[in-house]
């Protein structure tokens, strides 16, 4: 075959930014029919980003996507579904109270005098549920399935559209084993009748037995695009990590252990099975693994905010859990979420008012507010966390960093012993950065527990003196310093064995 | 594939009652104990006048839920009543006659209504502020086309609409009909679609723009012509008419399990929610409630008819 090397769909030296930050820099990538082409890449790589300047959802900044060779004019979600490029995304675009059926037809229905043509329609919905193995009737309401199944009909719409080119974003992640076994077979055969086909994943293994051709993002740039055959995992993980830490992290400080603060087990919270775990004063205990495997819900099921429970538990040298956020604080635990804007902060309100909330209670004079003390401690906290300029500002006019350390110093009068952090440097900049770890660790030397949530894995390399690593709401590796390596941490949460990595 | 499932719009039908059964035993029990209360209601004229002082009521819940499953609402119907009720009261006795003041009113309807969702729609403002800014300009309006009540309707034009003819009855089956025409449509599904899950159905090529300005539309013109026929039924027009029927519509709307969020709900929920609030006031009245009494028990029927099947969803869950 001529055209058998031939891309369908060609991006050229993309590049894409946010707000001024680069997430895409010059990436190419070709997809061929008839093959399947990994897409890998850690947490914040810009793979959604390239996902969607393929399937024309964003605009690139530079570069541009070629369909069967020939540039693109304007390119949008018309124009790539035109192209026969069908996306299915994390995101589910399925509507509750609409039937399979009509789901599956959404935006594509076949039409008889204007109106939707039902038997067109059942026997066309028919053929894609076939194919992906959804044997509910056709009738039924999307609402009325399980997360699987929902994710197993919109793989359904997308082959509806008979697609040239299928892009899978992380399709198995809530899949059964069986129904991500019916979804490789399905792979395959769309690659035998010479689909194009990128498939994201975070599980190697699938990876690497189901794909022929890989792309690995790092920081918004291409580190391999090459053929899968011969590769293994730990090389394939070698490729995704490892930056240059440069000048950002301050050296590793280990404390002396102090008294036991937390201990429980078999604890469970949310999507958080079986977990066992015990931390003392002076350490700072990294929290890491893919995006969205219980790292959150064991935070918070520790700070009584969700649903928790323990066969045996120990918080503060007091038994059981905390069952309240109210409960939680007064056996010394503060928990920064991650999104400061929604939920550390009131974004409205002046800085001072921000800092002083959690303590509102705490200076009283003659059962009313103490303003002058309430002053000073405004003006300590902001002195110690470097909070420059006036605290009447709104928080909403910090920088994102400024605001994260607002979010993180409003507890400190509370003085709690263990510190629940979710993600605390997301989208903030490399100088504060800096300024937290060094926080960070000065809490730790002043025998405070930090508890550090991160989806950024030199963070965790670099600050923590042990490191959990989550998948399926389960600890599946505890690494303790020495052995904590980005390597090791991303190759845990891909599911690597140990020996692989070791 | 079994015969039951062999013709798939029938099912897809018939799986959107199984969550009514509720209401639908609320509206059987409500009419046995009107017709207890009332037997008139059985001969043509007592039917007629029932389903004449409902069908405004049907027409705006319609109209309001239309929004509401498109993850809007509206708080113009009542000024939108009164603005179709006055036109239709200036015009119709005029060089235009009746059927230049039907077409008048559905015009300004569509207009308006159009108008308030393309601000909403590609303005991206709130559908709430807009509508309730909208009640203001378009009341104001209808003070402006007729400053106090007067205006003149055809009395044989009345008399069809409202006279002891069952002739609102037979309009009502024609916009149910006209509405299961149009949700056959990919722009009626996409009603569904786009409010339940903008993002998705923008991504499955829905326009959810365009979809947006048509239910603003059509609720409209609903409504507008709601107002025609509340016109008719009095003989002539009133600029203030039209005020509580609002609320009546989001409270017929949500009775009928239209959901507050987009994309929860049907037509037939919303149809029935409306008959028992019309039926429930009329019930009240038999049974010789003060009207403020009444007022107070429809605000409790309303909170419990929301609150029941979500309490029973939880309960069954736990």
């Amino acid at each position: 075959m001529t055209s058998d090397r031939s891309p369908v769909v060609e991006a050229r030296v993309l590049s894409k930014g946010f707000f001024g930050n680069p997430v895409l820099k010059g990436v190419s990538i070709s997809l061929l029919a008839g093959r399947v082409h990994a897409l890998l890449g850690e947490n914040g790589a810009g793979k959604s980003t390239l996902i969607n300047l393929l399937s024309g959802a964003l605009v690139p900044d530079a570069g541009e996507v070629l369909i069967d060779g020939k540039s693109t004019g304007r390119y949008d979600p018309k124009a790539a579904r035109a192209a026969g490029i069908a996306v299915v995304q994390q995101e589910l675009s399925l509507t509750a109270e609409l039937s399979i059926a009509e789901n599956i037809g959404l935006g594509a229905y076949p039409l008889r005098l204007g109106l939707i043509d039902y038997k067109a329609l059942r026997e066309r919905a028919a053929e894609a549920c076939a194919l992906v193995g959804l044997t509910e009737p056709l009738d039924m309401p999307v609402g009325d399935l399980a997360l699987g199944r929902r994710q197993m009909v919109e793989i359904a719409k997308a082959l509806y559209r008979k697609p040239r080119v299928l892009i899978l974003d992380e399709p198995t992640s809530s899949l059964s084993a069986h129904e991500a076994g019916v979804l490789s077979g399905l792979v395959r055969r769309l690659a035998s009748e010479r689909v194009a086909i990128l498939y994201i994943s975070h599980r190697l293994d699938e990876v690497r037995s189901l794909c022929d051709h890989v792309t690995i993002l790092k920081d918004g740039i291409v580190t391999a695009d090459q053929s899968l055959s011969g590769v293994d995992g730990q090389s394939l993980v070698r490729l995704m990590v490892g930056r240059d830490p440069g000048d950002l992290f301050p050296p590793h400080q280990t404390n002396k252990a102090g008294a036991r603060r937390i201990a429980v087990e078999g604890f469970a919270a949310g999507m958080v099975r079986d977990v066992n775990f015990s931390a003392n004063a002076g350490e700072i205990v990294g929290i890491g693994g893919l995006v969205g495997q219980g790292q959150e819900d064991f935070l918070l099921g520790l700070y009584g905010a969700i649903p928790a429970s323990a066969g045996e538990a120990e918080i503060s040298g007091r038994p059981g859990l905390a069952t309240s956020v109210g409960a939680a604080n007064a056996l010394g635990l503060a928990y920064v979420p991650a999104d400061r804007k929604k939920e550390g902060l009131v974004l409205t309100h002046s800085i001072a008012a921000n800092l002083i909330l959690p303590s509102l209670g705490q200076k009283m004079k003659n059962g009313m507010r103490d303003r002058g003390a309430e002053r000073n401690l405004i003006a300590s906290l902001a002195k110690r966390l470097d909070i420059k300029g006036d605290t009447g500002r709104a928080v909403q006019a910090l920088s994102g960093g400024n605001q994260q350390k607002v979010a993180l110093a409003k507890w400190l009068p509370k003085t709690p012993s263990i510190l629940l952090l979710n993600d605390p440097t997301r989208g903030v900049d490399i100088e504060t950065k800096r300024e937290i770890y060094l926080m960070l660790q000065g809490f730790a030397a002043e025998g405070k527990l930090v508890i550090l949530l991160s989806s950024d894995t030199p963070e965790l390399v670099h600050l923590c003196d042990r490191v959990l690593v989550f998948s399926e709401g389960r600890v599946v590796r505890s690494l303790e310093r020495g052995a904590i390596t980005e390597e090791a941490i991303v190759g845990a949460a891909m599911g690597l064995e140990r020996s692989e990595v070791a | 594939m079994s015969a039951l499932t062999s013709n798939l719009y029938i099912a897809v039908q018939g799986r959107r009652n199984r969550g009514l059964a509720g209401i639908y035993l609320l509206v059987f029990l409500l009419v046995a104990l009107y017709i207890f209360l009332s037997p008139g209601i059985l001969s043509v004229a007592g039917f007629s006048k029932f389903t004449q002082n409902w069908f405004p009521l049907a027409l705006v819940t319609l109209a309001q839920a239309l929004l509401m499953l498109n993850g809007g609402i509206s708080l113009a119907i009542g000024p939108m009543v009164s603005l179709g009720a006055v036109i239709a009261a200036t015009t119709m006795g005029g060089a235009l006659g009746v059927p230049g003041g039907i077409v008048a009113a559905a015009i300004a309807g569509l207009a308006l209504g159009a108008l308030m969702g393309l601000v909403v729609a590609y303005l991206r403002l709130p559908a709430i502020i807009v509508t309730l800014a909208s009640s203001f300009i378009i009341g104001g309006i209808a003070l402006i086309v007729l400053p106090r009540p007067g205006g003149i309707i055809p009395p044989w034009f009345s008399d069809l609409l409202a006279g002891n003819v069952p002739t609102a009855f037979l309009l009502l089956v024609l916009v149910l009909v006209a509405w299961k025409i149009f949700l056959m449509t990919p722009t009626g599904l996409g009603i569904y679609a786009a409010g339940d899950n903008p993002v998705g159905a923008y991504r499955s090529g829905v326009s959810v723009d365009r979809v947006k300005l048509m239910a603003f539309a059509l609720s409209g013109l609903l409504t507008a012509l709601a107002g025609l026929f509340v016109a008719a039924q009095t003989g002539s027009g009133d600029p203030v008419i039209g005020t509580p029927f609002t609320l009546n519509s989001i409270a017929g709307a949500v009775l009928g399990g239209v959901g507050f969020l987009g994309g929860k709900g049907t037509m037939r929920g919303a149809i029935c929610g409306s008959l028992i609030l019309s039926l429930m006031i009329n019930v009240m009245f038999f049974m010789g409630f003060p009207p403020v009494a009444q007022y107070v028990a429809q605000g409790l029927i309303i909170v419990g008819a929301v609150a029941i099947p979500n309490l029973v969803a939880r309960w069954r869950r736990a």
